[in-house]
């Protein structure tokens, strides 16, 4: 079984990180995972996009091909409307509603959720850097592509460990907000 | 077997390593920078020197330097970076300086497209100074060959006393998942160190090599005495206009890799290509670097739906597998399809081993991959 997973957002948020965790995470439990990023020329504030595939056979191409991502999550509204095509409709996008603004067409071919990652890195767990971990957090409780405490292991190993409790506390919170919007609280 | 999480430029680097190398310089370059990073924690811990020179030409400069001490050298870039180095390179051909190019390519020409992939420098990889001589250019076509290739890049450096170019592309260089490579030991007991002379100095003569044969260079500063030039020159290094000398000079440069590739069918004992499912093959993908990643799914897709494609692809792009590029040629008449990330670089050189031009061909130059769907959308409208 394969599943293609996409973060979108601008350079310098950390996408990169929490796309590198998951297929590490998939390789580590004997799996094959595959992350691939598009960038800009810009370092920071450039459009960015991480393609996640991961399965239980080998992986060639590493893109995710159009029409058939399972799953994405995005925290900036240049980079959302660049690559929202690639997601298969009706599957779930996550958005940040203080950052991305869907269309009302977005709305009725994907089920768009909206969970304010940044502000609950920067308020509820103090460090906005760790709001990559929310968003690990919200995709893996969402698509369950990853067994959780494998995830949070490798996810600690690629931190520093000054951080490791923000970033516990990150992928709790994560966690608690997506089965709230998930409604399995 | 030794299984990593990484990228490719961080494998290229954890090669060079593996491969002896002691001496890095260079200087930054997207999508390239990640290899000199790299190296820049590798070579310390080895008691190696890895140094950020003040640009690019300084970079390769300072390998050079370091290969004629006799250390295994070598710098990483990206193609704006060739071209300024395009000069050091040409001294390196004709004063048969070992050293390993690492080219993480990006979309061309200029500085381009910097953040996207690209496979359109193998021209300039065969050809990247004035001049002639001939190049050897290995190119991976996944995250092991990142490391693996790199390690011969180094050896056949060192074997023929010639720059090498290791080309990797933005994604394969970017690319982060599993690799397995080979036991440390099995790399140690393969790597090639340049030959030496052991006897009088005064009988030292460095470059009177044999027809075909490399230059015998020793280290500077053990005593050896010779003159290195980037003029043509005789036997001790010394420039020479003789007319004789300068034929017989270019002659061997260049018959030193062609004609001893023709005539042993590759440079070393490894694969200088790969064949997928060609066997009972009706249609032949031609695809080297990342775009093979992709072309390895499309035959896949293809044959589940019936279509009996297979997929040969070069590792040593220059000099190209020609005996069995004929043969293919032979074989898959009107049935190849050659995708590339450049405008037909490598289809060129299909066509002039082939002699004929009744090949499909799948072309992108705007820095975007081309994806097995399209791929397959190709060969389906060659039935």
């Amino acid at each position: 079984m394969r599943h293609t997973l996409r973060f979108t957002g601008v350079g310098g948020q950390g996408v990169l990180l929490a796309g590198e965790i998951m297929a590490a995470c998939k390789i580590k439990n004997g799996g094959f995972g595959l992350k691939t990023a598009t960038y800009t020329s810009q370092v920071r504030g450039g459009a960015t996009v991480v393609d996640i595939t991961l399965d239980d056979n080998e992986i060639r191409y590493p893109y995710a091909n159009e029409g058939e991502i399972d799953f994405m999550l995005s925290v900036a509204d240049v980079s959302y409307h660049q690559f929202k095509s690639g997601v298969r409709p009706g599957n779930k996008i996550v958005v940040d509603p203080n950052l991305v603004h869907p269309t009302d067409e977005d709305r009725k071919t994907w089920e768009i959720i909206e969970i304010p990652i940044i502000t609950i890195a920067k308020e509820e767990v103090g460090n906005v850097i760790t709001q990559s971990v929310v968003a690990l957090a919200i995709t893996n409780t969402m698509t369950d592509v990853l067994p959780e405490e494998s995830l949070i292991e490798t996810m600690l190993s690629k931190v520093p460990t000054k951080v490791h409790e923000a970033n516990k506390k990150a992928y709790a919170l994560g966690k608690a907000y997506a089965l709230d919007a998930m409604g399995t609280k | 077997m030794r299984e990593v999480i990484s990228t490719g430029n961080e494998l290229a680097a954890k090669a060079s390593v593996d491969a002896g190398a002691r001496f890095f310089g260079g200087y930054p370059i997207t999508p390239s920078s990640e290899v000199m990073h790299s190296v820049s924690d590798l070579l310390p811990k080895v008691g190696g020197t890895a140094i950020q020179m003040e640009d690019e030409i300084a970079g390769i400069s300072a390998a050079l330097g370091a290969s004629m001490a006799g250390t295994k050298s070598f710098t990483a870039t990206s193609g704006p970076g060739i071209s300024l180095k395009a000069e050091q390179i040409g001294l390196a051909f004709i004063a048969e300086i070992p050293l390993v190019i690492v080219n993480v390519m990006r979309g061309g020409p200029s500085t381009g497209l910097p953040t996207r992939v690209s496979q359109a420098d193998i021209g300039q990889a065969q050809y990247p100074t004035h001049g002639d001589y001939a190049s050897i250019t290995l190119c991976a076509g996944s995250l092991t060959e990142c490391y693996t290739q790199t390690v011969r890049a180094f050896n056949l450096a060192e074997k023929y006393m010639t720059p090498v170019f290791m080309l990797l592309d933005e994604t394969i260089g970017h690319m982060h998942g599993k690799a397995d490579l080979p036991d440390i030991e099995e790399i140690e007991a393969s790597n090639v160190n340049r030959e030496k002379f052991h006897g009088d100095p005064a009988d030292y003569k460095p470059y009177k090599a044999e027809m075909n044969k490399p230059a015998v260079l020793n280290p500077m500063f053990e005593g050896y005495k010779y003159h290195i030039t980037g003029l043509h020159h005789g036997d001790e290094g010394f420039p020479t206009e003789d007319a004789q000398q300068c034929e017989f000079n270019i002659e061997r440069l260049v018959g030193k890799i062609n004609t001893v590739h023709l005539e042993n069918n590759g440079l070393d004992d490894l694969p200088d290509y790969e064949e997928v499912d060609l066997e009972d093959a009706d249609i032949c993908i031609i695809a080297y670097g990342s775009i093979a990643l992709g072309a390895y799914e499309a035959v896949k897709k293809l044959r589940s739906e019936g279509i009996k494609a297979g997929l040969f692809r070069p590792i040593m792009l220059w000099p190209s597998p020609i005996n069995r590029l004929e043969e293919i040629g032979k074989k898959f008449e009107n049935r190849i399809m050659v995708t590339e990330l450049n405008m037909g670089q490598y289809s060129k050189e299909i066509e002039r081993v082939i002699k004929r031009n009744d090949f499909t061909t799948l072309l992108k130059a705007n820095g975007r991959p081309i994806a097995p769907a399209e791929m397959v959308a190709k060969v389906k409208e060659m039935i």
